[in-house]
């Protein structure tokens, strides 16, 4: 009996080993429609990067919406057209655009019989993407880019621990409320304060950076020791010129929760490589095309590894150098825009 | 001296040796991974170094095939310890794409290698060779997906070296402690023994004189008294039975 | 018996004794152990401290590098606890500046460490360019300091203080084995004291007491016999002698007399009629004569078996501990089957082999002989053993493993027919007390010690030893009595018919024990002893020596446990009760996963779960008798018991596979619980089908 059972093994075994090589001989390449939001950004460069290193042949067509809704019919009509093996979208609008919410497809409109891998969506539950991160349930998975609020919240407590954070964030911005309760809940868990003040509305109930900065002092005077900036996009376009500057006249360090705030001068901040983004997108890709996983149980996950940043001649105005392990792992951004060496010599002799 | 006496002192002999046999054994065992644990330990220092810097190159974007500065630096920390007798890294096929030899780029590493790394929990690897040891690091991207390996090969002198000189010394404390135990145990086993033998003793000499016909003799204390104390009591019991009858038979013998 | 409780005070004054000295043996190793630990360990150690530090260094100047001032470095401490974390020999780290002063540390400062760093010796190391290290005791530490140099700058001096208590500590974790190695020296005393001088006494003291209360019933047969040449022989050749003695002059008497009554006449015969009155008396009183030629001491060769079992079941036992991960390392994906599974696909195996095997082993161990057929098992097995240590992967393991299962299958139910054919009625109880003993001190010695075996000279090695084991037990099966004994009376054994298997299945009364107790008993023992707890320890991080510690954990629970449950279920409680009782421990061992899930938890598991094991244990096959007369009486005692065993042992083949659809569902922790819950609702279901007056044990027969 034991032989029987051996040589029924066996032979699953060698029908496996068949179909294996039966895959490793089709060399059409998979095709893949990316539609993108504002032209190619180091995302696709990843994206493309990781095909390449896994000798997965791709046939990539590069559609770029240009910030321009109205050219989305055209897109979904040429996606019916040629029907490619995947669909690729940037950012939270295009994903919409051509996968719909979940609660409101129209199969008229929306792509449904062909897998989507959505990239760059920050809140994709918020934004009703996938309902479910874990289990997409629909034809569509993907990737979002930004750090999750507590391991933004422990990274900023391993460069100084602190007891007390400010928050500056904008009220009609729901993606902003709904971080900051988010650091609401955290700080319950690992026991700090919070102090989150709503941006100023004009009489147009229009958000305004109109007292921004006594907002900042009036935090130092609460004894907060980090502000921490919310990924909210009208305090993106305020930080450079008057958040953060109010926040380095008045000595508070900054943390950045998305790139764009770290490029407007905060002292530290997770954010996510887009490069790396895009190899994860291209990864989702690779599991739907090569492994035959269906997207709906594809999990949209993020990386589990964020860049973390500091700014050093930031660092040094501020009196707070990096803590030492962190010279393991941070980037570090020098005033001087030199690229950082990606192996830096070692110092020893 | 009794043949049980033998066999007693037999099975202390044949214990012992078990005994002091396996904690000789444990003793060297765990001096051995304790050694090549520390020596090991060594070497991952230096790979994960090595790893940092890797790591520092993807973040910024870089294909981990393309990271240029590579060579230079497995061949700087090769350098920073005698013991590291090479570094290679290599891909999940165990193709070496960077190493401080440099006939070694683009061969495959041994399939244990490979094997070895799969089947670690975590992202530290080891094996064990006859001439080399080999410690190694799973190199993960942004996303947990390993992008490939990096092994440390050392020597494996210093550790067997070590293990040797141990393990003569712990053998020699092992062979002196059995023969201790061997010169031991039997003297302080007989005293156990003799109780038993004198036991034994008196029952034979009990039973060289079952058919005396004198009162029974004082009490030994031993375990067997009853025993003894019935044998005579059954044997005096048949023989008085008999001595009845002899004397009956004497009684009607003519005269 | 007062001779067997002396042999037994005898023997645990003897094992006391060695135990004295193995401990005082182990100790003198230990400290030459420590000895030589300390030289060679402390200078290794100092170079890792080196290449540590080294790692620290550049850490350092990578930051001083970027314009941080040394002094005001941040985070330094954090950077020291991270050390400590990965090197627990290390005990602390300071950074001094050049004219030593502790600008950062942690740890525990050794006394005099401060005037150290400041020690111009030290110092100087500062301005070192090289890459160097010094080490130096100070107080309780081994302080290995190097120099903190940028580019010819002397900055600082970083030392590393390495804990001079780490060798004990390293020490102190064989102690744990060491404790293991005397449990098992213990068992293996008394095993042996038992196979190499015991079973000559206690035969020859039990001939002797046989013998005392012969005589005291008056019977002085002569009984023909060879006595061994030792103190007990002797003993018994005078007693031997003294009958002799009794029966000469009896016989003489008896000649005189009947001379003298043929030859008397009248008168003379009247005066020999008290004489022969007395002979009378004497002949109803006394027996004497030569006894009939009695069976050559079957206590002893019963007692003979005892040895070859043992290392035998020993060879089988040293696996369990390790066997799964073993596996583990050869897995094939099988596609369409969880690896959890195939992990326990051998172990099922294995005892499917034995449990379909037995009926037929046997009449086939009946026909071939006793001692044949355990050669041709332990021979197949020894084969078994040997593949399984060389096996390439899964799937030529499976057949090792069958060949192993088969030579189990054989030996086992040999050696049972050995004890079979040599007992009787009234002491094949006893028979299988030793038959069962010997399985017992296996389980206890085999898994701990197989565990430490594997994880020091890895799997295959330890299947080596198996084989070893296997192969010692081949010579000692060979030294048993060639001369076989076929007991008339019984009818060859034979495998149980399908349709009394049928019958029996649908039988209420007797699924009630089988199926409520029996097989649950099997399932949880299997899945939980032989699959998960290997699996899980080894899971947790943890080492099959640790498991091997586990499963002697159980197997000393029913070691001490069983004897008294035994003696005790017949005198106090129900047996059912004993059953109900058993199962119901057994089923809320794993629910103890639920408060934690550490390892020292499990220790809790299989202790309870042995605790339940041994209680039920004994009592359940009894029971089989008890409720099941009205069976019995239409099928037959054997086939009774034989659809009895062979699914209590498809119980112990289900067992992995139940458990390994459970890890796959739920995890470990999840499986114990699920197992543990199983088995505790039949416990319940059990104790609710025997409550009524049905269930009543039946009157003494």
């Amino acid at each position: 009996m034991a032989r029987t059972f051996l040589a029924l093994i066996v032979l699953v075994v060698m029908l496996a080993a068949d179909g294996d090589a039966r895959a490793q001989l089709s060399s059409r390449p998979y095709r893949i429609y990316a539609i993108t939001f504002r032209g190619m950004t180091d995302v696709e460069k990843g994206f493309q990067d990781y095909f390449a290193a896994r000798r997965i042949p791709v046939q990539i067509t590069f559609r770029d919406l240009n910030r321009d809704n109205t050219r989305m019919p055209g897109f979904l009509e040429e996606i019916r057209r040629t029907k490619p093996d995947l669909v690729y979208t940037w950012g939270t609008g295009v994903t919409l655009g051509v996968a719909g919410t979940y609660d409101n497809v129209d199969p008229q409109v929306h792509i449904t019989d062909i897998p989507i891998v959505f990239t760059l969506v920050a809140a994709p539950v918020l934004a009703k993407v996938v309902r479910d991160l874990k289990n997409p349930g629909r034809n569509v998975t993907g990737v979002f880019h930004v750090a999750p609020t507590e391991t933004q919240i422990r990274a900023m407590a391993s460069y100084r621990p602190f007891k007390s954070i400010g928050i500056l964030y904008t009220p009609t911005e729901q993606n902003s409320v709904v971080v900051v309760e988010e650091v609401r809940e955290v700080s319950k868990r690992l026991g700090f304060s919070v102090i989150a003040k709503p941006l100023k509305l004009d009489a147009n109930k229009k958000v305004t950076s109109e007292g921004a900065p006594e907002m900042v002092r009036e935090l130092k005077q609460q004894n907060v020791e980090w502000l921490y900036l919310p990924p909210d996009t009208y305090l993106g376009t305020q930080a450079k010129s008057i958040i953060i500057p109010a926040a380095m006249a008045a000595g508070i360090p900054t943390f950045a929760s998305t790139e764009q705030l770290m490029e407007a001068g905060a002292l530290t901040g997770l954010v996510s490589r887009y490069h790396a983004i895009g190899q994860f997108t291209a990864y989702k890709a690779e599991q739907i095309l090569v492994n035959k996983v269906p997207p709906a149980k594809i999990p949209v996950e993020t990386l589990t590894r964020f860049a973390l940043q500091v700014r050093m001649d930031v660092a040094e105005q501020l009196k707070l150098p990096p803590p030492l392990p962190m010279f393991n792992y941070a980037e570090l951004i020098t005033a001087k825009p030199e690229p950082p060496a990606p192996i830096p010599p070692a110092p020893t002799k | 001296m009794g043949t049980i006496r033998v066999r007693f002192i037999t099975v202390a002999l044949v214990v012992s040796f078990f005994a002091v046999g396996m904690a000789a054994f444990l003793n060297y065992f765990k001096y051995k991974s304790t050694i090549s644990g520390i020596v090991k330990s060594r070497v991952l220092v230096i790979g994960r170094n090595i790893e940092n810097s890797v790591q520092a190159s993807l973040s910024v974007g870089m294909q981990f095939m393309e990271i240029g500065t590579m060579n230079a630096l497995l061949a700087r920390e090769k350098a920073s310890d005698r013991l590291i007798r090479g570094i290679d890294v290599f891909d999940h096929t165990g193709q070496v794409l960077y190493s401080t030899d440099r006939g070694r780029v683009g061969e495959k590493v041994l399939v244990g290698w490979t094997d070895a790394a799969a089947r670690s929990k975590s992202t530290e690897w080891s094996l064990e060779g006859d001439e080399e040891y080999v410690a190694g690091i799973s190199l993960k991207n942004n996303f947990d997906l390993t992008v490939g390996y990096l092994a440390l090969r050392y020597s494996s002198e210093e550790v067997q070296r070590a293990a040797k000189v141990a393990g003569r010394e712990i053998l020699l404390a092992a062979v002196l402690s059995f023969v201790g135990i061997a010169l031991i145990a039997p003297l302080a086993l007989i005293v156990v023994i003799r109780r038993f033998e004198r036991d034994l003793r008196t029952l034979e000499t009990a039973a060289g004189h079952l058919e005396d016909r004198t009162e029974q003799p004082a009490t030994t204390g031993s375990a067997f008294d009853g025993a003894i104390g019935n044998l005579r009591s059954s044997l005096r019991d048949a023989n008085a039975s008999l001595d009845e009858l002899r004397a009956k038979l004497d009684a009607a013998a003519p005269r | 018996m007062l001779e067997k409780n002396y042999l037994w005070r005898i023997y645990w004054r003897l094992a006391g004794v060695i135990m004295v000295c193995v401990v005082i043996a182990l100790a003198v190793v230990s400290y030459f152990s420590h000895a030589v630990f300390q030289r060679e360990l402390v200078p290794e150690t100092e170079q890792k401290a080196a290449t540590v530090g080294a790692s620290v260094r550049a850490l350092v100047l990578k930051a001083t590098g970027y314009g941080i001032d040394f002094s005001s470095l941040y985070g330094v401490e954090q950077t020291f606890a991270e050390v400590f974390e990965e090197n627990p020999e290390f005990a602390y780290m300071a950074i001094t500046n050049t004219d030593g002063n502790v600008l950062f540390a942690r740890g525990s400062e050794p006394i005099g460490a401060r005037t150290h760093f400041r020690n111009p010796v030290v110092l100087q190391i500062a301005h070192e360019t090289t890459e160097m290290s010094k080490a130096a005791r100070v107080g309780e530490q081994y302080i290995v300091s190097m120099p903190i140099n940028d580019d010819g700058k002397p900055l600082g001096v970083l030392h590393v203080g390495i804990d001079s208590k780490f060798v004990e500590h390293v020490l102190l974790e064989v102690l744990l084995d060491v404790v293991v190695v005397l449990v098992v020296s213990l068992f293996f005393t008394l095993e042996l004291l038992n196979f190499m001088a015991g079973a000559r006494l206690a035969s020859g003291l039990g001939e002797f007491a046989r013998q005392v209360e012969r005589m005291k019933s008056g019977d002085f047969t002569a009984t023909a016999r060879i006595r061994a040449n030792d103190e007990i022989g002797r003993l018994l050749r005078r007693i031997d002698s003294a009958i002799d003695h009794l029966n000469v002059r009896y016989e003489f008497l008896v000649g005189e007399l009947q001379d003298k009554m043929r030859t008397a006449a009248g008168a003379q015969r009247e005066a020999l009629r008290p004489a022969a009155q007395a002979l009378e008396q004497i002949g109803k009183r006394f027996h004497f004569g030569s006894a009939p030629e009695a069976s050559d001491s079957d206590e002893m060769n019963l007692n003979r078996i005892r040895a070859p079992l043992f290392a035998f079941i020993l060879a089988e036992e040293l696996t369990r501990s390790y066997l799964p991960t073993y596996v583990n390392q050869l897995l094939v994906t099988i596609p369409g089957i969880s690896p959890q599974v195939v992990i326990g696909l051998p172990i099922m195996l294995f005892m499917l082999i034995v449990a379909l095997g037995q009926p037929y082993l046997g009449s086939w161990s009946e026909r071939v002989g006793r001692r044949k057929a355990m050669l041709v098992g332990a021979m197949i097995a020894t084969v078994g053993f040997a593949g399984t240590a060389l096996a390439y992967n899964l799937y030529d393991l499976l057949l090792w493993r069958s060949l192993c299962a088969l030579g189990y299958a054989m030996v086992f139910v040999a050696a049972q027919g050995y004890v079979l054919d040599r007992t009787g009625q009234q002491n094949r109880a006893q028979g299988f007390a030793l038959f069962i003993g010997a399985i017992m001190v296996a389980t206890v010695c085999g898994p701990s010690i197989g565990g430490i075996l594997a994880d020091n000279i890895g799997f295959r090695m330890s299947f080596g030893v198996s084989a070893v084991m296997a192969l010692l037990s081949i010579l000692a099966i060979a030294r048993l009595p060639t001369v076989e004994i076929r007991p008339v009376t019984t009818k060859a054994t034979r495998a149980p018919r399908m349709r009394e298997v049928m019958a029996l299945v649908m039988n209420k009364r007797f699924m009630t024990l089988t199926g409520l107790a029996a097989m649950p008993a099997k399932i949880i023992l299997t899945g939980v002893c032989f699959y998960l707890v290997p699996l899980y320890i080894v899971s947790i991080g943890n080492t099959s020596t640790m498991a091997g510690r586990m499963l002697m954990v159980y197997a000393v629970m029913m070691v001490l446990i069983v004897p008294l449950s035994a003696s005790l279920s017949d005198a106090t409680m129900r047996r059912d009760r004993y059953v109900s009782v058993g199962l119901i421990i057994s089923g809320m061992s794993g629910l103890l996963l639920l408060l934690s899930d550490s390892f020292l938890v499990l220790f809790g598991v299989v202790f309870l779960l042995g605790l339940g094991q041994a209680l039920s244990i004994a009592a359940q096959s009894a029971l089989v008798a008890e409720h099941c007369q009205e069976e019995i009486r239409i099928y037959g005692h054997d086939a009774v018991y034989g659809v009895y065993r062979l699914l209590e042992r498809l119980g112990n083949a289900l067992g992995p596979l139940i458990a390994s659809l459970l890890v796959v569902l739920w995890g470990y922790q999840g499986a114990f619980i699920a197992l543990s819950a199983l088995v505790l609702f039949c416990g319940v279901a059990f104790t609710i089908a025997t409550r009524g007056s049905d269930w009543e044990p039946a009157p003494a027969r």
